[in-house]
């Protein structure tokens, strides 16, 4: 599905004291098939540039159009279109309510009007999906589950939903790190798939690095920066003056640099950081012991 | 998320804003009564005039305000046709086997005229007094029944959390109504009976949330040291000014001319 946000302006509680605006004319574009990582600070206007997409707000001004319909509208097209666009929201087990897991990721399927056995089916491939095994999972009772597997369940509900757009916001959120490296593995291969646009909104930059192929920067209810995931994580200086810190890969390279290392300082995941540092550390652990051979030829002839 | 919600607290430094909190309660029972006790037509100018006076004063939001209203349509909408219909006297129309009376057309409109003016008045309350000096203000009016043996001081501590969690149980049902919404649950359309089987999964998280949330609350007042205490000082002492004793004065004159006239 192609997505195209045009000057979308949103304010909440216009008219009164408490009015904010979170949007201020936001351009953007995203073709089938992109995965797409939406950074910014906190209050920058993520989430509700991402409700817009879902078709979940109506805009101030401006519209979303999800191939030439406006997200919003209450018509049958753009109603066909929002049920392609699944969002996980934060903490997404927050919306749990039913009393099996079976019945939890079921309700989304359930409500597209499927028969029992497409739901069943789609029940199983979706907990695979997301690496609970349908057979031991099926039948417990959501909230008895660790904080992990809630969060696992709540994203199966919507990958159940078969959606060709998919929205994740901060879904690794206060999880443990095993369990986020986890996760994001299992969208990749989700998104590898499936084939579907993946739209990914966070403040960890290292974890967004190894999942998107490019990032927009959000600042203040606008677009600061849109390009390359390398390109835009890769401005170290560019991320701090939006009062974002860059990844700790990026953050290496640039103290190496500053301390004189010939380096470059957009890589974004651990093996590029490596190739980076190696052929220096032995260029200079070459040069340092031809020094010490010097110093040792010197003392021996003296 | 800043919603604009019936009932909540505007921050703001008007003459209202400052009055002293068991001034606005006193006066708001006493402007809420008077619409119900005024027989003359000129005790009503009087109330609405004094109303009005206020709504301007209080620099209050005029769309808050029509929100306010807005929620109770149905409410006054089912007033005004329950008197239409049941009250006695010169008959207007005939419907069948019920006639509408002149009399019962104009009791209706005025316990819709009751119901509006009771509203504004509750939610001018709200929008000028932050609920931690609307419960300090109640506490301590109902202070006197502590002898009694009244938990007074409980009670307030339980209107404050109450009061204090209204906007964010409204922010949760609006997140929770979008969420189901993006899982493709139409909240919005369908026969009333599939309409109120999905409010379903927004009120099971809900009241889950609110569990959690009372029992964290919890926790957090005892690891503070929160204990009831028959004695407990307080940071902010209420105190009256000249503005208590104008307004309270103004209000209590317009009362007394509005039950004579």
């Amino acid at each position: 599905m192609h997505i195209r946000v045009d000057g979308l302006t949103h304010i909440y509680a216009r008219g009164t004291p408490a009015e904010r605006v979170a949007l201020r004319g936001v351009n953007l574009e995203i073709g089938p098939g992109e995965r797409v990582g939406i950074s910014g600070p906190t209050g920058s206007g993520k989430s509700t540039l991402v409700q817009h997409i879902a078709g979940l707000l109506v805009p101030t001004a401006g519209q979303v159009l999800l191939d030439g319909v406006p997200a919003h509208a209450r018509t049958p097209e753009a109603r066909t279109r929002r049920r392609q666009v699944g969002l996980a929201f934060q903490f997404p087990e927050a919306q749990m309510f039913e009393v099996t897991v079976f019945r939890e990721v079921a309700f989304g399927p359930r409500h597209l009007g499927l028969n029992t056995d497409e739901i069943a089916a789609r029940v199983r491939w979706a907990l695979e999906m997301v690496g609970l095994d349908p057979e031991a999972f099926a039948d417990r009772v959501p909230f008895a589950l660790s904080g992990g597997e809630m969060r696992r369940v709540a994203l199966a509900g919507i990958l159940a939903l078969q959606p060709r757009v998919l929205i994740l916001d901060e879904p690794t959120a206060g999880l443990d790190p095993r369990g986020r490296a986890d996760i994001l593995a299992r969208l990749r291969a989700w998104q590898a798939q499936t084939g579907a646009t993946l739209i990914l909104v966070s403040h960890h930059l290292d974890e967004m690095a190894g999942l998107v192929d490019r990032v927009v920067l959000l600042a203040d209810g606008q677009v600061v920066a849109d390009g390359p995931t390398r390109q835009v994580l890769g401005d170290g200086d560019g991320l701090r003056s939006v009062g974002l810190s860059p990844p700790p890969s990026i953050a290496l390279l640039e103290a190496l640099r500053a301390a004189g290392w010939p380096v470059r300082t957009d890589a974004v995941d651990i093996e590029e950081v490596v190739a980076e540092i190696v052929p220096c550390m032995a260029d200079q652990y070459h040069t340092k012991t031809q020094g010490h051979r010097e110093r040792d030829n010197k003392l021996y002839r003296e | 998320m800043n919603l604009l919600l019936p009932g909540m607290y505007f921050a703001a430094d008007t003459v209202l804003h400052r009055l002293d909190p068991r001034t606005k309660v006193g006066t708001a029972l006493v402007l809420m009564a008077l619409p119900f006790v005024a027989r003359h037509p000129l005790g009503h100018l009087l109330t609405v005039g004094l109303i009005g006076a206020a709504v301007i004063l209080s620099r209050a939001p005029w769309r808050a305000l029509l929100g306010t209203l807005r929620t109770l349509f149905w409410l006054g909408f089912f007033m005004f046709f329950f008197y239409f219909f049941t009250t006695p006297g010169r008959p207007l129309i005939a419907l069948g086997r019920v006639t509408v009376t002149l009399e019962g057309v104009l009791a209706g409109a005025m316990q819709v005229y009751r119901l509006c003016l009771l509203a504004v008045i509750a939610a001018l309350l709200t929008y000028t007094t932050s609920p931690l000096q609307l419960t300090h203000g109640l506490e301590a009016m109902l202070s006197p029944l502590a002898r009694l043996g009244f938990p007074v001081r409980e009670l307030g501590m339980v209107l404050t959390i109450a009061l204090r969690f209204v906007p964010t149980f409204f922010e949760e049902i609006e997140t929770l109504s979008r969420a189901q919404k993006a899982r493709g649950v139409d909240l919005s359309s369908g026969p009333p009976w599939q309409r109120i089987r999905n409010m379903v999964p927004v009120l099971v998280p809900l009241f889950l949330s609110a569990i959690r949330r009372a029992e964290e609350l919890a926790v957090a007042m005892e690891a503070r040291g929160f204990r009831s205490h028959p004695h407990r000082t307080r940071l902010y002492r209420l105190t009256l000014t000249r503005a208590d004793a104008i307004a309270a004065i103004v209000v209590l004159a317009c009362g007394i001319a509005g039950i004579i006239l």
